[in-house]
């Protein structure tokens, strides 16, 4: 049997799939979880084979929870997403997760999903890869990125600089690049959408 | 926005930098030959080198503080008003002072009259209050310069100095308002491009909703009436409405796929930007990739190996990455040839469906193209030919 815990927060789309993964003859839906914190509360109690997360999540997100259990407990992640954005798939596999499907497939695909990275495999689903490669390129350099990633909770310009060991003129400098490339007014947008591509 | 448009955009905003200072620097100039005319026509009719001192440090203040308030023009709103008083007050007391200085040293009521009158034409009035002070403005610099006509008698030498004087003073405020007025309108045309390109693309959004809509509406309605005969078959006629079930599965799928390919139309990268981010998924799943790519690849058939660079990316990302990569796009004579190869521990884990890369023959064949599969004892070989004509 394959222990399986699904963390999902819409609850109509949880009981589904667990029930249907249930009718497998070799899964075993061993926890339900509505969000991320008691998704790596409850894998960290009952170690399953394999935790089916939604990336969508209050709290911690689909990537965030696998990345805290590869740290924490022995078992194998796949994240599961309906917006499949490309730099999350990116985070994702970076942090180890072992599966990446869209949300549309069926529970039957998922289920095989499941056996094969039971099996030690990696699936990454062609649809979710194609996406991520026919992405825009981000523009920004590392070091800009940086530096919106310093500053994505609001923190001022001299937060910034301490925070990157940089002159707060060469944060300004920094910024003012990423607001002309991004063709963005404030620090707070470039954020916004660095974050909604995946970039930071 | 694609690198094109972003690289006319910042070359149609340097454009209009670029005018704005042409038109600042006409205004700018008049000014200061006014002054220096000025100055020169005071040595002229004989003053000391202390009123000829004073009276041109005066006006050079004077055509500083014009400068100050040009600048705050050039930002201006139609909304705004002539702005914060704190902001003018400063440039219109200097012009006072040139107006005081120069009116004494002169003793010509034109000079005034320009000291004070040029500086309030460069103010951000509303809508239709700058053409009517500039009229009234013309008209008291005439006026000021009939009266200096009748009080001051000029020597021979500088009459015609004066004269030149007062014909630029009285031309002046309406050159400045002409200058400025032809800088609006060149604002509001740019605006106005800004706007039809957002305009363009609401429009563009909307027809996708509208296509969306379209889509959705279709097959929600198929799959509400299948699903409604298989309710009614349940009890009747078990399989057939298992049948409806299977159909309505299958409509859904459609439905996700074409709103998918609706989303996708509008999706086109460079094949250079497409291996850049294989390149970097390929890492971030900790294999080691690196690629080389023509520098002219953008000339490859895009539609036929974009499609062959994600499967062949999604087949080594699948089967777990292994410890290397290599990816590559060149020309090869008249052909395009793409190579993707990895280490042989990816290929051992393989399942053996070959339905990708049947996928990739099929396509590289359409446009007579070729595919050689090596499967190597240490590393596993792909290499996609096609012909460079196909587009």
């Amino acid at each position: 049997m394959i222990r399986v815990l699904v963390a999902d927060d819409e609850a109509m789309i949880r009981s589904a799939i667990a029930a249907l993964l249930s009718l497998e003859d070799d899964i075993e839906v061993v926890a339900e979880c509505a969000n991320g914190l008691e998704a790596v509360d409850e894998a960290v109690r009952l170690t399953p084979d394999i935790c089916l997360l939604d990336l969508e999540m209050p709290g911690l997100d689909g990537v965030e929870v696998a990345e805290r259990l590869s740290r924490l407990v022995a078992t194998r992640c796949i994240v599961v997403t309906r917006h499949a954005r490309p730099g999350v798939l990116r985070r994702a596999l970076a942090s180890g997760v072992s599966g990446f499907l869209p949300k549309s497939r069926g529970a039957d695909e998922v289920a095989e999903v499941i056996r094969r990275v039971y099996a030690g495999a990696r699936y990454v689903d062609p649809e979710v890869a194609a996406d991520a490669l026919s992405d825009e390129r981000s523009p920004l350099t590392e070091r800009e990125l940086d530096v919106l990633r310093a500053g994505r909770r609001g923190e001022t310009t001299g937060q910034i600089a301490r925070a990157l060991s940089l002159a707060p003129g060469t944060v300004r400098n920094h910024v003012s690049t990423v607001l002309g490339k991004l063709h963005v007014a404030t620090r707070q947008q470039a954020v916004l959408l660095a974050e909604e591509r995946g970039w930071i | 926005m694609d690198a094109g448009t972003a690289t006319s955009a910042r070359r149609l905003a340097r454009g209009i930098t670029a005018t704005w200072w042409y038109t600042a620097s006409a205004i700018v100039f008049l000014e200061l030959t006014l002054v220096l005319v000025t100055v020169a026509a005071l040595a002229q009719t004989g003053a000391g080198p202390w009123a000829i001192g004073i009276v041109l440090a005066a006006g050079l203040l004077w055509w500083g503080a014009t400068l100050v308030l040009l600048l705050q023009y050039r930002h201006r709103d139609d909304t705004a008003g002539t702005g914060p008083w704190r902001r003018i007050v400063l440039p219109l007391a200097i012009a006072v002072l040139y107006a005081v200085v120069g009116g004494v040293a002169t003793g010509l009521w034109v000079v005034v009259g320009l000291a004070i009158l040029q500086p309030l034409m460069l103010l951000n009035w509303p809508r239709g209050v700058r053409l009517r002070l500039v009229v009234a403005a013309t008209v008291v610099l005439i006026g000021l310069w009939i009266v200096d006509q009748r009080t001051v008698t000029f020597d021979s030498v500088g009459q015609s100095s004066w004269w030149v004087l007062a014909m630029f003073a009285i031309m002046l405020p309406s050159m400045s308002v002409l200058s400025l007025w032809w800088w609006d309108v060149l604002i509001t045309l740019d605006r106005a491009r800004a706007a039809e390109s957002r305009l363009g693309a609401t429009q563009e959004r909307l027809r996708v909703a509208t296509d969306v809509h379209d889509l959705q509406g279709h097959h929600l309605q198929v799959i509400a009436l299948q699903l409604e005969l298989a309710e009614r078959l349940m009890a009747k006629d078990s399989d057939a409405a298992l049948e409806q079930i299977r159909l309505a599965r299958t409509s859904v799928d459609e439905a996700r796929q074409g709103t998918r390919d609706l989303a996708l139309q509008f999706r086109s990268v460079p094949l250079r930007d497409e291996i850049a981010n294989a390149v970097d998924l390929l890492r971030a799943a900790g294999t080691s990739a690196e690629s080389s790519v023509d520098a002219a690849a953008d000339a490859a058939p895009a539609s036929v190996l974009g499609p062959v660079i994600r499967e062949t990316t999604t087949n080594v990302l699948r089967h777990g990455g292994g410890s290397w990569a290599r990816l590559s796009l060149t020309r090869a004579g008249d052909a395009w040839r793409y190579e993707i190869s990895n280490d042989a521990a990816a290929s051992t884990v393989e399942s053996g469906d070959g339905s990708g890369l049947d996928g990739i023959a099929r396509r590289a064949a359409e446009v007579g193209g070729t595919v050689e599969v090596d499967r190597g004892r240490s590393e596993f070989t792909v290499v996609v030919t096609v012909p460079e004509a196909t587009r």
